[in-house]
């Protein structure tokens, strides 16, 4: 399966690491509100469902893993989150691949998680079949408009 | 086996093509339609999955050169600012279109007389009434009778919910005095004709799983085969071949395992759309029509209207609901519509207002406008945008000019082998400034109705979709493809009945219109049979 393929390519620490980086493109939000995206498991269904990053990934979290080596962290996690950023803006620099499909797909695969739907106060579930209550609105907010004398041209 | 000849052949099953082969089918005549795409599967639409808005950027996606589907044809448009927009299946672009379905204005018949520009309709609004009014019961058209800015007509269902949106930029437009109304939608807002009432889903663009948007594989489709009409799916069309007489004599066409086949018939009508149905006519050469068929004017591909779109959104503070119910039919306001000598363009554009966008929709496009940054203010970035954010869309008059057309791309083909389209197209002085005219207004009204922020975006890449012009109706051979009645001046068998005939663009969504003139045309067939070819 190609998912299995692809995720095989990246190692558990990897995974660890790659995790960390979710985690600080969509952090948790305050008070525990909202997940982090690496918290929710993002890397694996990334992995899974976009099986084209796995690359450009493994080639960026090679950087990363460099740059924290010359700096001498052991864990990204554990920085500062705009530690974590400067970092992550300078593997952008190292590797422009890296971060344009990683943002994107983040953030268009975290906003479908369950979890994430519902700490926005959504139900966790598509429009169909069920769609949505609507109110009809009041039309007599039009009262005005009715007055106006004819708007188009006889011809 | 030599296939038998039909009465009529029809090239395309959207918009134009359904509503013809319906009218028609009256007549009992042996009817075939040939459409390079299949039917839809409304329970495989989006909606009805985690990923429904992603979708919209793949296999629902709406350039046909990203989604590339096998019943794609790419279009060569890297060098106009505006990207067609189009789908290929039976029910053609409806089934991606948001179902906003306005009427022209009477004056959009006679932009030459009144305004001095473009050229008049060789038809007027009075002719296309009856066939509105038809059109609407079809289609299902949802509104609110006794707009001002239009001569009375029928509604048949209810309006499309306004939802706190609506009333939220209606307040706005009444706070400056400007005109708005609830959209005419062909959205069954009750049940109408078989289908199922629309339950505010939001992402009509990428078909309507509910059944509730008039898209005409749920429209005029079933009607028209339970008539006796032949729909032969996955045909694509390669030329029209035309026999004595500068008769056209049928189509050659590739069918669903790619074997060249026939249609001969006696009538052929093309229903393609305005950048299909040139294409089609350039690829159709002969010794007599060596720059293609139906094309002694010339003007084939010539004279391509888009409608120029501006989009402008505001911010509010205020939980607006913009996720739920059709995304592109709400309120819509036609306060700048008519010429007004002291703006400095001439002709005029709607307003239609948007609904939001649903939680990736908003994510991505905040991701791409910097708005809703990554790290630590991500939260905060995205809960001052998502279901705060609604706006509508300027659209604007595009007007005639020869340069902007359809030609064929010298090396670009279709899956068969077929000559691509290219598009070669450059905004116009006078939609730049009724662009930019456009997009204060909206700002103005946006602001009017509480909006903190407001951003626009002019103009949109993305909206090639109202596609006119290029096959253009007229009395005059020199100046005209086909006549008052949709009949090629060339080739006297040979008609064309989708928006390519339209002399002027209005500044209005074209469907509705489009189909009227279908209806009419098809009309005019029936009641000329005797002397069809004089
Ligand atoms: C995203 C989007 C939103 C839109 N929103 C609106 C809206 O709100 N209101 C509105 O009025 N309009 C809207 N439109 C435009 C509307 O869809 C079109 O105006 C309308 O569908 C045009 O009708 P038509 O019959 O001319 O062409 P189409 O509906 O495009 O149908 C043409 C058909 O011909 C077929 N065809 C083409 N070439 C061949 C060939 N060689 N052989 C066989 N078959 C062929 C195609 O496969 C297609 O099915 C929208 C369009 C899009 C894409
Ligand atoms: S909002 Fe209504 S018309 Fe649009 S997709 Fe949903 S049910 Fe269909």
């Amino acid at each position: 399966m190609a998912a299995d393929t692809a995720s095989s390519e990246i190692s558990e620490t990897q995974m660890r690491l790659f995790a960390g980086v979710l985690d600080a493109i969509i952090p948790p939000g305050e008070g525990g509100a909202h997940p982090g995206a690496g918290e929710i498991g993002l890397g694996e269904i990334l992995l899974q469902k976009v099986p084209e990053l796995t690359p450009v990934l493994v080639q960026g979290l090679a950087v990363l893993r460099e740059e924290l080596e010359n700096r001498q962290v052991a864990d990204f996690a554990a920085l500062a989150e705009d530690e974590k950023h400067a970092l992550l803006e300078q593997v952008g620099v190292r590797e422009p691949g890296f971060l344009p499909g990683l943002l994107f797909h983040t953030y268009a695969n975290y906003y479908q998680q369950p979890r994430v739907l519902e700490a926005l106060g959504l139900e966790a579930r598509p429009p169909y079949p069920r769609g949505y209550e609507l109110e009809a609105g009041d039309l007599n907010l039009l009262d005005p408009v009715r007055k106006r004398p004819r708007l188009y041209r006889r011809c | 086996m030599p296939e038998e000849t039909a009465d009529v052949v029809i090239v395309g099953a959207g918009a134009a093509g359904a509503a013809f082969a319906w009218s028609l089918a009256e007549t009992r005549m042996k009817i075939v339609c040939l459409e390079q795409g299949g039917w839809m599967n409304p329970a495989e639409y989006p909606s009805s999955r985690a990923d429904w808005e992603l979708r919209g950027f793949g296999d629902f996606g709406l350039s046909p050169n990203a989604r590339g589907r096998p019943e794609d044809y790419p279009i060569n448009d890297a060098e106009s600012p505006i990207a067609i927009s189009n789908f290929n299946a039976v029910g053609g672009s409806t089934i991606l279109y948001a179902a906003h379905f306005p009427r022209f204005h009477p004056s959009d018949f006679r932009a030459h007389t009144l305004d001095g520009v473009g050229d008049d309709w060789p038809i007027q609004y009075e002719t296309l009434e009856p066939y509105y009014d038809e059109n609407a019961r079809m289609m299902g058209v949802a509104g609110l009778a006794g707009d001002p800015a239009y001569p009375p007509k029928q509604v048949p269902l209810p309006p499309v919910p306004l939802g706190k949106l609506g009333e939220t930029l209606g307040r706005g437009f009444n706070r400056l005095g400007w005109h708005w109304w609830p959209s005419d939608s062909a959205i069954a807002t009750v049940e109408h004709a078989g289908r199922a009432p629309c339950v505010n889903l939001g992402p009509c663009l990428t078909g309507c799983a509910q059944g509730a948007k008039g898209s005409t594989d749920v429209t005029y489709w079933p009607e028209a085969v339970r008539r006796g009409v032949e729909l032969r799916t996955h045909c694509r069309v390669r030329e029209i071949t035309v026999g004595e007489n500068d008769m056209a004599d049928g189509v050659i066409y590739y069918d669903a395992e790619g074997v060249e086949r026939r249609q001969k018939a006696e009538v052929v009508v093309i229903a393609c759309n305005g950048v299909g149905t040139p294409r089609l006519l350039l690829n159709s050469r002969t010794a007599h029509f060596p720059e293609g068929i139906a094309n002694r004017s010339g003007l084939v591909g010539r004279n391509l209207m888009f409608h120029p779109y501006a989009m402008v959104q505001g911010v509010f503070d205020e939980a607006l609901d913009g996720y739920k119910g059709p995304m592109g039919c709400c309120i819509m306001s036609q306060e700048f519509y008519e010429t007004d000598p002291g703006r400095d363009f001439v002709r005029g554009y709607s307003f239609e207002i948007t609904r939001g966008m649903g939680p990736v929709g908003a994510a991505i496009s905040g991701m791409s406008s910097g708005s809703v940054p990554w790290g630590p203010d991500h939260h905060r970035s995205y809960a001052d945008l998502f279901n705060r954010t609604t706006g509508m869309v300027v659209i604007c008059e595009d007007l005639p000019e020869p340069q902007n057309r359809v030609s064929l791309d010298p090396e670009l083909t279709d899956s068969n082998g077929i000559p691509a389209p290219k598009i070669h197209y450059r905004l116009s002085e006078n939609s730049e400034r009724m662009l930019e005219h456009g997009v204060a207004r909206g700002r103005e009204v946006l602001e009017a109705a509480g909006a903190r922020e407001t951003s626009a975006q002019a103009p949109l890449p993305f909206a090639g979709w109202h596609l006119m012009g290029t096959a253009r109706m007229g009395s005059d051979p020199s100046r005209s493809v086909v006549n008052e009645w949709g009949r090629s001046h060339d080739v006297r068998n040979l008609f064309i009945i989708d928006g390519s005939i339209f002399v002027t663009a209005g500044a209005v969504n074209p469907t509705n219109t489009i189909q009227a003139l279908a209806l009419f045309i098809a009309d005019q067939i029936k009641q000329r049979l005797d002397s069809l070819f004089d």
